[in-house]
Parts: C-alpha cells; structure tokens; sequence
C-alpha cells in the first residue's frame, strides 16, 4: 500500500475513535441525567481533542508550501500553554504531570504554533503511554547552543515500530492500524514532521519503565527576552 | 464488583456507567498488568474489555484468565472496534462481542442482568 493511502487510513482510524466515543456518550447523555454535566465536559474535551488532530492534518499540507515562517520564540511560553490546556486531561486520566525548566527561558528560533503541536502531541503520546496513577514530566534544558524540550512517560513500552522510525531521526509515516491500539502514532508522526519543518533535532529514548521524546532547537541569535 | 478494561478513560467511563451499578461497583483498568494484579485482591462478576490496548493486549488476559480454574468462570464481553461478531471465543469465557461503532448501553445492561447475581 502506498504511504499516501496508508497515511489517510491511518489519519481516519484515529479520528474514528473520538467519533465512537461521542456516539456512546451521546447515547448516555439521554439516560443518565444525573451525570449530565459531567458528559457534556467529557464530550467537550474528546471534541477538542479531535479539532487540534484534524488541525494538525491540515498543517501538514501547509508545510510542503512552506507556509510557517521561522521566528523567535519563548519556548517556556509555548510549553506553559501546552501544559496548562492538557492539566485536564491528565488529572482526568489520573496521570501527574511535572514540569521543570532548567534555567530562564531562552528563545528559539522555531515556528510558535508548530512547536506548539510538537509539545502538545509529545504530552499526548505521555497521557496515552503513561499507566493509572504514573508521572509524566516534561523537561526543557540547554546544552551547546539548543534548547532541548523533552518528554518522559512512564509506562508500557513504546511500540517498536514507532520506537524504530524514531530511531531513524523521525516517523516516516503513521504506523499501521492493524494491530494498534486508540494511537496509531499519529501524533508522533506530526510531531515529527513539523519539527523537521523547523530544522529540529527530535528523537526518543527507550527506558525499561516507558520512554523520552526530546526536539532540539536552535537558541535564537536575537537578544534572548527573559520572561517574568 | 465489574471491571473495565479499556485505554480510552472516556468510553470505560461510558460503558461503565452502562452497567447500571454505581461507581464503586465498577472498577475500572487502562491497561491489562493492572486488571492482572487486581484479580488476585478480587474477582468480578463480569469483565467488560477491549482487545487493542497500550502494552499488552486482550488475548493476553483472556489467556491469563484461562489458565486459572476460578478466572476461568468470569463471563467476558468484548468491547472492541474491531469485527469479532464470528469468532467464537466462548473456550476464553468470552460469552459475547460488542462493537464500540455500534453498541447501545442497553447491551451492556442486558449482559449484567443475564451473567450476574445482582443487578
């Protein structure tokens, strides 16, 4: 099959699943009233969750005419943002998620609203990796001139066909649905692709007790603005 | 006491609530290690599960679960997007298939009302 199509029914698996989810809790909706409003949260975050995929899908097209500039960004403000829109997610998954910044935040040069996927789908691939009750931690740190922006979960290993793409510097292409779970590494897939868009360095680290997903960026040339 | 087994909280949470039994009756289990580790504190009436899960996958519970005499007897639906309607599975305890597309919650029910004591 080629990766075109492999792609698209990748891209449809994993958007059939939040559709499942919203029948079902449609249909629960109508039986349960004492749980409405809790329903409707719930609906309102697998809807969401959803639109930022199917924004993500559109980006890429964007990518191949090369419609991102480059710009300086504060990498804390963009991981600050991430982390604040997915507390919920976490907390609702029975997930912690700690974040540490290493020093002041520098600025990058990067594209703010693809880093801002590249953060948000590595976070996600946490919350779906991670076990009930495990940590994820989400570290930003600078060494030689970059600043690194990694992820680590704890939980089941990383699929080694994922874990395989990643190795080679970035995921070619979504992994096959055949045998795979709510994720096909989708998510990882686009993280990928707009880093490489970026110039960025990405890649995963394979621990015993779950994995690390780091990019890599350039520290800004520009006269870096310490954020408050 | 029911368990759930499914990476996706939000549809566990639907098919719990399905069931009809209140939340504490309801256990419920991102991935198959945990549901493994709680049976030997607990066994449940009946196991609502999905097939497709983060780490290891259904067959490995429902093989877990067939080893043992008295896991053996815990009734299993499977609760999964993939087309199970004619595989028989009824040697693994599994006494019925649900497709996540298609189910209503009325099914859920109906499988508690017929495989357990109490509903």
């Amino acid at each position: 099959m080629d990766t075109e199509v492999d792609g698209i029914l990748v891209a449809a698996h994993e958007l059939k699943a939040p559709l499942t989810v919203l029948r079902q809790l449609a249909l629960t909706l109508d039986d349960t009233s004492m749980q409405n409003d809790e329903i409707r949260d719930e609906m309102v975050c697998v809807s969401e969750r959803a639109i930022k995929q199917v924004n993500d899908l559109t980006k890429i097209k964007k990518l191949n005419d090369g419609l991102f500039e480059m710009e300086p960004v504060a990498v804390r403000g963009v991981c600050d943002d991430v982390t604040r829109e997915l507390m919920y997610l976490f907390k609702f998954n029975r997930r912690d998620l700690f974040v540490k910044y290493a020093n002041h935040s520098r600025l990058v040069t990067a594209n703010a609203e693809l880093l801002r996927s590249v953060v948000y789908n590595f976070l996600l691939s946490a919350v779906h990796y991670s076990g009930d009750g495990a940590r994820a931690e989400l570290n930003v740190s600078e060494t030689r001139g970059k600043i690194k922006i990694a992820v680590r979960d704890y939980g089941p290993m990383l699929p080694s066909d994922v874990w395989r793409e990643m190795k080679r510097g970035w995921v070619e292409k979504p992994t096959s649905v055949v045998m795979r779970p709510g994720s096909s590494g989708l998510g990882l897939y686009i993280a990928s692709r707009f880093s490489r868009y970026m110039h960025a360095d990405v890649g995963a680290v394979r621990h015993r007790d779950g994995s690390t997903f780091y990019v890599s960026l350039p520290v800004s040339k520009q006269a870096t603005l310490w954020e408050m | 006491m029911i368990f759930v087994i499914d990476d996706d909280r939000i549809m566990a949470k639907c098919v719990a609530r399905a069931t009809g039994r209140d939340a504490k009756d309801v256990r419920i289990f991102g991935n198959v290690y945990d549901a493994i580790n709680e049976l030997s504190e607990e066994l449940p009436e009946i196991i609502f599960m999905d097939v497709l899960l983060t780490g290891p996958d259904g067959f490995t519970l429902l093989n877990e679960l067939s080893s043992y005499s008295d896991t053996a007897a815990i009734p299993i639906v499977i609760v999964s997007a993939l087309n199970f309607a004619k595989a028989d599975l009824s040697e693994y305890g599994v006494v019925g298939v649900l497709n996540k597309e298609k189910m209503l919650p009325e099914e859920i029910k109906e499988y508690v009302t017929k495989y357990t004591k109490r509903y």
